[in-house]
């Protein structure tokens, strides 16, 4: 027990110093990637609080990231808020509206609540394509305002780089808040309970514990959690567009979570980075990019049936046995 | 709304509601029936559906003599898919039963790619479009309302495979297996039945119905890249709404779907987006496992 | 000392990473061209990007522009917004592309044009047609259009309606998203405004991706239009017909229909063959053959069908190729490939385009792009497609305000 901690206070530290080092590469190009992968991995991860967790496959993760990308967007452009309120704002709105979904999503089991979760999410996809007064509709709420980062300039190496690293820098910051905020909600005893109610529900209810009520939190706490990825999206992407919410989106975040690893709490940013650099590279090579990726995407199922972290995890297992 | 004090207008939206059921429910059968046999969700079936198309369109424009042709290159497009579902659930599904059920998913997904692809490299990505068949052109009128001559050809084919699956399902002592399948396919395996090969036959017999919707469809819509992914968000719908794994609960599914799509306009003239995924939502609320179906453990 | 290294890592960097940017950056004029080139969007997105390539084929073996080579730097925008502002970032970050001529769609559009103020790298968008993308609060020095926008295309069509002199009740069917909205709105007033005797007797809004559109063309029906507006487009087009024709609705309408949105295409009637809806109104970028069409617009046909292998050619790479002539244009004027001068040498530029001069507008950074017109008919040399009679030019300078 204990020496996993350590490994885990290593890995992240190791992983935070290794993501903070890019923009010293000088390429904006691999900021831009890196920020991508960043926020992606923190959208993974809030899905695998379901997913790997709490064994609650949702299949309308995006909506959630959309309305945090929308809230926060709208809040900064037309509200003038300032970014920090309009961020936090944004994982409010991503929050409550899974509160009030997961409310009748929790009392639903395995494919019945994806395909409610689903539902959910087209339902919050047709509003946001619709409702041109307020999100622009179809076309979206183009030019988000990028915050105001002079606050950064006083400190001595960050103060001194471009906008986009900087902002970069800011996303990283926050991410890496909201990363050690689900490690340590996954931890918790909440956390244990969660993976108990996906081992064996029925004895977990025999126990005395409210299995939908933790549902519920937890639901409500992973749309917090996407609503807060979809504020720093929305102000990334320079606009928040229905897409976000639409359903392959949330296929794409599914994909990182599983390829990457849903048992592990790693798993999904690891997918996450995957996906997003062989999608860059394999766009910017070729546009029969759905064949090769969908083939990479067999290939890896097959390879990895846990995940690439699982892999590697057990990887890392043999060799301790073989060293012991 | 004060159309809906005309009897034939109502006629007409019953009679477009009516299509549009019959194909939901050709499409949608088999992805229920896979779903209650080889509890898989085939995110693929509307790539087969759209092969189906595809194909027949391609057969079709190859073939000389037009009014024999259509039909046989149907024929071609359903037989070819059929094949083509064995094939994929040899090579490659057989090897996903026992995983998670989003694990399959994403395996079903991939498929999606790579089927758009082979489809995008094989027929380019211009609409195709196929000409009603000869005789089947016009309309006949029926109480003041116009019928689409070939709309009740399919409404004959459509009443044909249900009576078939019923039966075959219900009157066959293969259907038997199949049904204990869907209950228990531990104990039928221990029983001795040969399961691996059941399921291939369902799957083929399940790609056959999507090759053949792909290919029935095509006189009424265009043949275009992306006709896959919007249709199987379509049948997920009709099959959630009446019951996964249920056969009766598929027709009904669809023609509750169709109807709302049909009547919905004039009620709520700019809805029709959320209709379908409102009415989801709340079969799911109030009855989970679908107007017909059995929950599930 | 961080600071050292880290200049002497970012060089490194810089330098691994692109071998050869200082050539490149001498030598050869990078465009970007992010456009749907995968889904239904394919349709359009593909034949477009022939248009750019093939323009820089020919300038290319002609000695480039200001000595230096055009080279096009494709990438499938997937028809998504975030996904074109992917690859657009991409092209500008990791390619060091010094233009973008590209995206589709009405979200791709504004999106991309986003980024391009922010890099400060000029975006000619060749086919979006909403108006929010030159609206003057999303204007900014490095957007403009060479394509038609809702407003021109919606005023086009009412201008030819206007003159249905037994017109009396009107009816529309578009999707409802930005551009059926916006086409259908600019075709109403312009309409009211020229035939205040008309009326607006019905309006049909299929979501976009309807697959069945009968129950619409039965409402539309019931409503006893005299004269039909419709924004269907590419493969929606095609299933409208294909559902409306059966009904009786070419017929009870005496085809008194306009549909523009590029149905009158060769993309579209080569499709639907025999089951094109003769005798509707409708429009098109490009045309092969006309009455009065300039020997410069025949050898273009000409070209085109050599470089695509098609007779008669597809009639989007006109969209990409007029961006393109527009771009290399500023870009010997300004003679720089410096962003702020080609954006200068663009306002108020004048091209000769194949079909006809074209200028971009310099308060609105949007060309005076008219379409083809006309009615399309059976092809009286016996061609089994349908082919535009009557064919116009619509010149939308006297409308576009």
């Amino acid at each position: 027990m204990r020496r996993q901690t350590v490994t885990g206070v290593v890995v992240s530290a190791a992983l935070f110093v290794i993501a903070a080092t890019v923009p010293v590469l000088g390429s904006r190009y691999y900021t831009f990637v890196a920020t991508d992968i960043v926020i992606f991995a923190m959208l993974a991860t809030s899905l695998n609080l379901l997913v790997g967790l709490s064994g609650l496959v949702s299949f309308g993760h995006a909506a959630y990231f959309g309305v945090g990308a929308y809230v926060c967007g709208i809040l900064m452009k037309a509200g003038g808020v300032p970014f920090l309120a309009a961020w936090l704002l944004g994982g409010v709105g991503g929050a409550l509206l899974a509160g009030v979904f997961g409310y009748f999503c929790v009392r639903l089991t395995r494919v019945y609540f994806s395909m409610l979760t689903l539902a959910f999410a087209q339902i919050v996809w047709a509003v946001c394509f619709k409702w041109n007064d307020v999100t622009g509709g179809e076309q979206g709420y183009p030019d988000v305002p990028m915050p105001d980062l002079a606050f950064l300039d006083w400190l001595p190496w960050i103060g001194s780089l471009r906008s986009g690293d900087k902002f970069y820098f800011v996303v990283l910051m926050l991410a890496t808040v909201s990363m050690l905020a689900m490690r340590r909600i996954a931890n918790s005893s909440f956390g244990r309970i969660l993976t108990c109610i996906r081992d064996n529900l029925e004895r977990t209810q025999f126990i005395g514990i409210d299995v939908r009520r933790h549902q519920l939190v937890v639901f409500t706490i992973a749309g917090g959690f996407a609503g807060l990825a979809g504020g720093l999206f929305g102000i990334f992407n320079r606009g928040v567009f229905p897409d976000f919410c639409y359903w392959p989106k949330s296929a794409e975040v599914l994909i990182m979570t599983i390829l990457g690893g849903m048992y592990s709490f790693w798993g999904p940013s690891i997918g996450a980075a995957v996906l997003i650099i062989l999608n860059q590279y394999i766009v910017s090579r070729t546009e029969y990019w759905p064949l090769v990726l969908g083939a990479i995407m067999l290939a890896l199922l097959f390879a990895f049936p846990r995940g690439i972290a699982g892999a590697v995890g057990a990887a890392w297992r043999s060799r301790d046995r073989f060293n012991a | 709304m004060l159309e809906l004090l005309d009897s034939g207008f109502v006629l007409g939206q019953l009679r477009s509601g009516v299509t549009t059921a019959i194909f939901l429910f050709l499409i949608a059968s088999g992805l229920s029936l896979i779903f209650g046999v080889l509890r898989i969700i085939n995110f693929a079936h509307g790539s087969l559906y759209m092969i189906g198309a595809y194909i027949a369109w391609d057969t079709t424009a190859r073939l000389p003599g037009y009014g024999v042709s259509f039909w046989a290159s149907v024929l071609v497009a359903a037989c070819v898919v059929a094949v083509l579902g064995a094939v994929v659930e040899r090579c490659l599904l057989r090897f996903v039963y026992r995983r998670e059920e989003h694990y399959q998913l994403l395996f079903t997904y991939a498929l999606v790619l790579i089927f758009s692809d082979a489809a995008k490299i094989l027929w380019g990505t211009e609409a195709h479009s196929v000409s009603r068949p000869h005789g089947l052109a016009g309309s006949v009128e029926l109480g003041g309302v116009r019928f689409p001559t070939y709309e009740l050809v399919i409404l004959a084919i459509g009443s044909m495979v249900v009576i078939v699956l019923w039966l075959s399902l219900n009157r066959t002592g293969y259907g038997r297996i199949i049904r204990a399948a869907a209950l228990d396919r531990e104990m039928l395996g221990a029983l001795g039945t040969d399961v691996s090969s059941l399921y291939t036959t369902m799957f083929m017999a399940a790609s056959f119905l999507a090759g053949l919707s792909g290919a029935l469809i095509t006189p009424i819509r265009s043949v275009v890249p992306g006709m896959d992914v919007e249709i199987i968000v379509d049948a997920f719908i009709v099959v959630v709404i009446g019951g996964l794994g249920s056969l009766w609960g598929t027709l009904l599914g669809s023609l509750v779907y169709g109807m709302v799509l049909a009547f919905g306009i004039v009620i709520f003239p700019r809805f029709s987006i959320f209709a379908a995924f409102a009415l989801m939502a709340l079969v799911l609320i109030i009855r989970p496992w679908g107007l017909l179906g059995r929950p599930i453990r | 000392m961080i600071i050292d290294r880290r200049k002497v890592l970012a060089g490194a960097g810089a330098l691994a990473i692109h071998p050869r940017v200082a050539r490149a950056q001498t030598h050869v004029i990078k465009v970007g061209v992010p456009m749907p080139l995968s889904g239904p969007a394919a349709l359009y997105g593909q034949p477009a990007l022939k248009g750019a390539e093939m323009f820089a084929a020919e300038v290319n073996a002609s000695g480039g522009v200001l000595g230096r080579r055009i080279d096009i730097l494709a990438r499938d925008s997937k028809a998504s917004a975030d996904e074109a502002v992917r690859v657009a970032r991409e092209l500008i970050l990791k390619e060091n592309v010094h233009f973008l001529v590209g995206t589709m769609t009405s979200a791709e559009g504004p999106a991309v044009s986003t980024i391009a103020k922010e890099e400060k790298v000029i975006l000619i968008a060749p086919i979006p047609k909403t108006d929010q993308l030159t609206a003057p609060r999303n204007l900014h020095p490095y957007v403009f259009r060479t394509g038609a926008n809702t407003t021109i295309e919606g005023r086009s069509s009412a201008e030819i309606m206007a003159k249905w002199t037994n017109v009396r009740k009107v009816a529309t069917i578009v999707h409802d998203y930005a551009y059926g909205q916006d086409v259908a709105k600019a075709f109403v007033e312009h309409l009211k405004r020229l035939r205040p005797d008309i009326e607006v007797v019905d309006q049909q809004w299929p979501k976009l991706g309807e697959a069945d559109y009968t129950p619409f063309i039965n409402a539309q029906l019931a409503r006893k239009p005299d004269a039909v507006f419709s924004g269907m487009w590419g493969g929606y087009f095609v299933t409208w017909v294909k559902q409306a024709r059966p009904l009786g609705y070419f017929e009870t309408l005496e085809n008194r229909i306009i549909n523009p949105a590029e149905v009158g295409s060769i993309e579209v009637t080569r499709t639907m063959g025999a089951d094109y809806p003769f005798g509707i109104w409708s429009n098109t970028y490009d045309i092969a053959h006309y009455d009065g069409q300039s020997e410069a617009h025949k050898k273009y046909i000409e070209r085109v069908s050599a470089f695509t292998k098609q007779d008669p050619p597809s009639t989007w790479p006109i969209t990409t190729y007029v961006a393109m002539q527009f771009l290399t244009e500023a870009i010997k004027k300004a003679n720089s490939t410096d962003s702020d001068k080609v954006s200068k040498a663009l306002l108020g530029l004048t091209i000769e385009a194949p079909f006809g001069r074209q200028t971009l507008r310099e308060k609105d950074h949007q060309a005076d792009r008219g379409q083809f017109y006309g009615r399309m008919v059976k092809d009286a040399r016996g061609g089994p497609n349908a082919v535009m009679s009557e064919v116009r030019y619509v010149d939308p300078k006297p409308f576009m305000d």
